[in-house]
């Protein structure tokens, strides 16, 4: 019996001090004051976003986003997670295959490694990149070298003037950094949960592995996998701190949205910054619609699981 | 035995080492570059050091009312029917969904003299844009979900035998909830305020509208980073964030020990 | 003085867990509630302690030894409720477990600490758990935790003990053991006891008497002699087990069955009419040839392992399968092989007219 069923069975004619719940005024209290907390700091603001978007008539909210800077950032933003989202579901898949289906040792200093991103500061993540690929970090000291190894490389990236850091690649290297864990850390625990015993029943069964993987494995995880990847594209879209490092901020070439919405903010255009902010805000509920219909499907899934 | 051990494995470290290692490791290779008192003068100068003080005491405050407002929520949408219940539990979520950008410039824009929120608050002396109550408001804003969704799965699962149990023994409902509830959950709400604190700490974007950055005053840790950054001092700004890194690190391991005790009550089951 | 229930009646939904239940407990008296899933009989012990409560207010009554405790919460009513899966907290030691419904009672009632404790030492003697107190619950087995859940529920002087499967959850051995150290318990402290259980063989051995539920009725209630012996419907003979039917008619206060009439002193009166006779398989007689009235039947198979011999029978004029319980000596003597005709003597045939199904 779940806990809301003992006190939907309460009969209504008659007020009974049930044991598993509290009385109707405190039951009231409790739900009032997690109402007004919640609209106080998650409703209001959402609401708030698309008000302010709107403020100057719809004719302005669409001029702001005709803006050639706008929409280069809106293409930039689409590029950064179109490599990283791919890239680190590959790898969140390898890794969790890796996890989930064998035993060895240090297994548990990896998990740890792979939520490593997840607990460094965003501006330090950016930071992390500007040393390794920056004018004075190791590609820097690389490229000015007098001795280098590999002179015809030097050669060749100084001909082709390459630049990771104030470039877009710093940017996607940036957004790859913060959204390494999302699919690895919501396939890992769901893999090693369905075990390995059906994927050792198809290879009994004489199916390769390429076979073992499309047919079995992969239907298995396929909602935990949609998950991750809907986190981590909102992740990449949305980031500002890493990218904001790494970026340089030129406009129309080197910023994405987030950073298109601060130069707005700082140019004192409220109205444009809220108006390419309501994009993000829609990907979010989008996100969240996503995300609450993802975990009602696999709730049904595993209810089915069950009653078999 | 299953194929692609070898080929996963390998591209795992290869890619781990690649994106998050090898960079990492170079926050520590910049750091030889500086002697000791360099060094320590830089990770203690006076706009550091109150940075610290702010970053950690608006973080720590900021997870401690979100234990309780989100343990009150998590209680809600678990044990009570209400109108929209499912939309509020869908937006609890909006805190991780919405890009902190967008967060920063809503919460400062709310907050201001003249926003939604400020205009209410201004004529009570209260100012939030531009203060340190603006940052703490900010981090509790991206801290809520951490706590409600750490809590939340563990009262689902809460045997309602164990509450009956105490109250046929004579317990009234304060005494279940204070003596048998509360301690099934304290080491969920623990793992839940580390998880908000840690992510408090290195929070950026949603702070810096509202904070004003002033210096000494409302400047966040990461902030102090980026100034130096923005001055090309590589140095300074990798010193400042390896305290982070190492304060994070720490913060890792305890929240890694604390979920290793919210199971340890399923773990050790001998029947 | 007794525990008492008046016409309660309990819903879920569409689903009547308890129509119109009464049933009183005498003081010092251990009642066993038997019947399968869904009869009611966990809803019935959960009524008693107040976590759940009758839909029918008004009529409905649960008196503690007179005083009626129907609307009081199950915090202020003081039953002694021991759950199926022991409900321990996990987070406190075995004392303390024991020790709860002392400490949370309001300062006026609340015993001293020495009190205290020395009421949990003396619990943990009796449940023979002393060297466990500083456990936790999850370090102990499933048979530990049970005496604990007991003791829990014993600690608070309950005025009645409700036990809901105190042995389900506990593998066969263990369960014997348990519940002849449960019976003994009660002979030594006298609380009236109240125990849920869908093991019949539990029931009859451990209570003083058995109520059978079925469909949130109680069907019968009686010593388990009573029970067994003379069971109140065909529902009740079937639920307990080792009952073999044969189908036939009642004919002037006889039944016939196959054409063989047999005497049953208890359908005297019944009218001309089809009926079932129940008779269970060491009731039965076999024979070479046949001594007195007796059916013909034939040999499908036999097995003597175990203290009694079971031989499968078939009936020659309708085909039913019948089972036959009878001792390794008799079973040496007859040595019956497959398809052999043997006889048949019924006794004890209880009838039941067919309108009864089961």
């Amino acid at each position: 019996m779940t806990p809301a069923a003992t006190t939907f069975h309460t009969p209504h004619n008659i007020v009974h001090r049930h044991t598993t719940s509290e009385p109707p005024a405190v039951r009231r209290a409790l739900i009032g004051v997690a109402l007004v907390f919640l609209s106080l700091f998650l409703f209001l603001p959402l609401v708030f976003v698309f008000t302010q978007a709107f403020a100057k008539g719809i004719g302005f909210y669409f001029e702001t986003l005709r803006d050639p800077n706008a929409w280069s950032a809106i293409k930039l933003t689409l590029l950064a997670a179109a490599i990283a989202v791919p890239l680190n579901c590959v790898f969140g898949v390898c890794a969790a295959w890796a996890i989930a289906k064998f035993d060895f040792p240090g297994k548990n200093i990896l998990l740890t490694l792979i939520d490593l991103p997840f607990s460094v500061s965003p501006v330090i993540a950016g930071l992390i990149y500007v040393l390794v690929f920056g004018a004075q970090g190791w590609l820097g000291l690389y490229l000015n070298a007098d001795n280098p190894h590999f002179p015809w490389l030097q050669n060749w990236l100084n001909d082709h003037n390459f630049k990771i850091i104030f470039a877009v690649p710093g940017i996607v290297l940036a957004t790859i950094f913060v959204t390494f864990p999302f699919v690895a850390r919501e396939l890992i625990p769901l893999m090693q949960a369905q075990g390995r015993s059906e994927e050792e029943a198809a290879r009994v069964l004489g199916a390769s592995g390429w076979q073992t993987f499309w047919r079995v494995t992969l239907p298995n995880i396929k909602w935990g996998l949609i998950y991750g990847v809907i986190l981590c594209n909102a992740r990449a879209m949305g980031e500002f701190g890493a990218v904001s490092v790494v970026s340089g901020k030129i406009r129309g070439q080197t910023n994405t949205i987030p950073l298109h919405i601060e130069a707005l903010y700082d140019d004192y255009n409220f109205t444009g910054a809220f108006a390419v902010a309501s994009l993000l805000a829609f990907l979010a509920l989008i996100t969240l619609g996503l995300k609450t219909w993802v975990e009602h499907k696999n709730a049904a899934l595993n209810e089915i699981e069950i009653s078999k | 035995m299953l194929p692609g051990f070898k080929l996963t494995l390998g591209f795992t470290l290869f890619y781990l080492g690649l994106i998050v290692l090898i960079p990492l490791a170079a926050v520590f290779w910049k750091t030889t570059t500086l002697t000791w008192p360099q060094f320590w003068q830089t990770i203690t100068m006076p706009t550091a050091m109150a940075s610290y003080r702010l970053t950690f005491g608006a973080s720590f405050l900021a997870a401690l009312v979100n234990v309780i407002f989100g343990l009150i929520v998590a209680w809600v949408l678990v044990r009570y029917e209400f109108f929209g219940k499912k939309i509020v539990d869908a937006l609890v979520d909006l805190p991780f969904a919405l890009p902190t950008a967008v967060a920063g410039i809503t919460l400062a824009a709310l907050y201001s003299k003249t926003g939604w929120i400020g205009q209410l608050l201004e004529p009570l002396g209260i100012k939030a844009a531009n203060t340190q109550l603006g940052i703490f408001i900010a981090l509790t804003f991206i801290g809520l979900p951490f706590i409600v969704r750490t809590v939340q799965p563990i009262l689902e699962d809460l045997d309602p035998e164990l509450e009956e149990a105490a109250s046929s023994l004579g317990a009234n409902r304060w005494q279940v909830f204070w003596r048998v509830v509360l301690p099934m959950l304290t080491p969920a709400l623990l793992t839940g305020f580390a998880l908000a604190f840690a992510r408090a700490l290195g929070e950026y974007g949603s702070v810096i509208f509202i904070a004003g950055n002033i210096p000494m005053k409302t400047q966040i840790t990461p902030v102090i980073i980026m100034g130096e950054l923005d001055m090309f001092d590589y140095g300074k700004a990798t010193a400042i964030a390896v305290v982070m890194l190492v304060v994070s690190f720490v913060l890792l391991l305890t929240i890694n020990v604390l979920q290793w005790w919210t199971n340890r009550y399923n773990t050790n089951n001998l029947a | 003085m007794s525990v008492e229930v008046k016409n309660v009646t309990k819903k879920f939904g569409n689903f009547t867990a308890l129509d119109n239940v009464s049933l009183k407990v005498e003081s010092g008296e251990l009642v066993a509630l038997l019947g399968p899933s869904g009869s009611g009989k966990t809803t019935l012990l959960r009524t008693i302690a107040g976590l759940e409560f009758p839909d029918n207010t008004g009529e409905a009554q649960v008196l503690f030894y007179g005083e009626d405790v129907t609307q009081i919460p199950a915090s202020e009513r003081k039953a002694g409720f021991a759950f199926q899966h022991y409900a321990l907290f996990r987070h406190m030691s075995v004392f303390e477990n024991i020790a709860f419904g002392l400490r949370v009672r309001p300062k006026t009632t609340r015993p001293p600490e020495n009190e205290i404790r020395a009421r949990v030492e003396k619990l943990l003697k009796l449940i023979q758990l002393e060297p466990m107190a500083k456990r936790f619950p999850s370090q102990l087995s499933g048979g530990q935790r049970q005496r604990v859940a007991l003791a829990r529920a014993l600690a608070v002087e309950p005025k009645v003990l409700l036990l809901d499967e105190p042995f389900g959850a506990l593998d066969a051995k263990v369960r014997k053991e348990l519940r002849r150290w449960l019976r003994q318990l009660h002979d030594e402290i006298h609380v009236t006891t109240l125990f849920v259980t869908h093991d019949q063989e539990e029931a009859l051995e451990v209570s003083d008497r058995v109520a059978i539920l079925r469909a949130g009725k109680i069907e019968q209630i009686g010593t388990p002699e009573e029970i067994y012996d003379r069971p109140a419907s065909p529902f009740v003979y079937d639920f307990l087990g080792n009952v073999n039917l044969f189908s036939g008619r009642v004919k002037d206060g006889a039944m016939v069955i196959g054409g063989t009439e047999f005497a049953t002193p208890d359908a005297t009166g019944e009218k001309d009419s089809d009926a079932v006779a129940f008779v269970r398989p060491h009731d039965i007689r076999v024979t070479r040839q046949p001594l007195g009235p007796a059916l013909p039947a034939l040999v499908v198979r036999s097995n003597a392992a175990g203290p009694v011999a079971n031989l499968q029978l078939k009936r020659q004029d309708s085909g039913e399968i019948f089972t036959v319980q009878l001792s390794k000596e008799l079973f040496q003597e007859l040595s019956p092989k497959p398809g052999e005709q043997v006889f048949v003597e019924l006794k004890n045939v209880k009838i039941f007219s067919d309108d009864y199904s089961i």
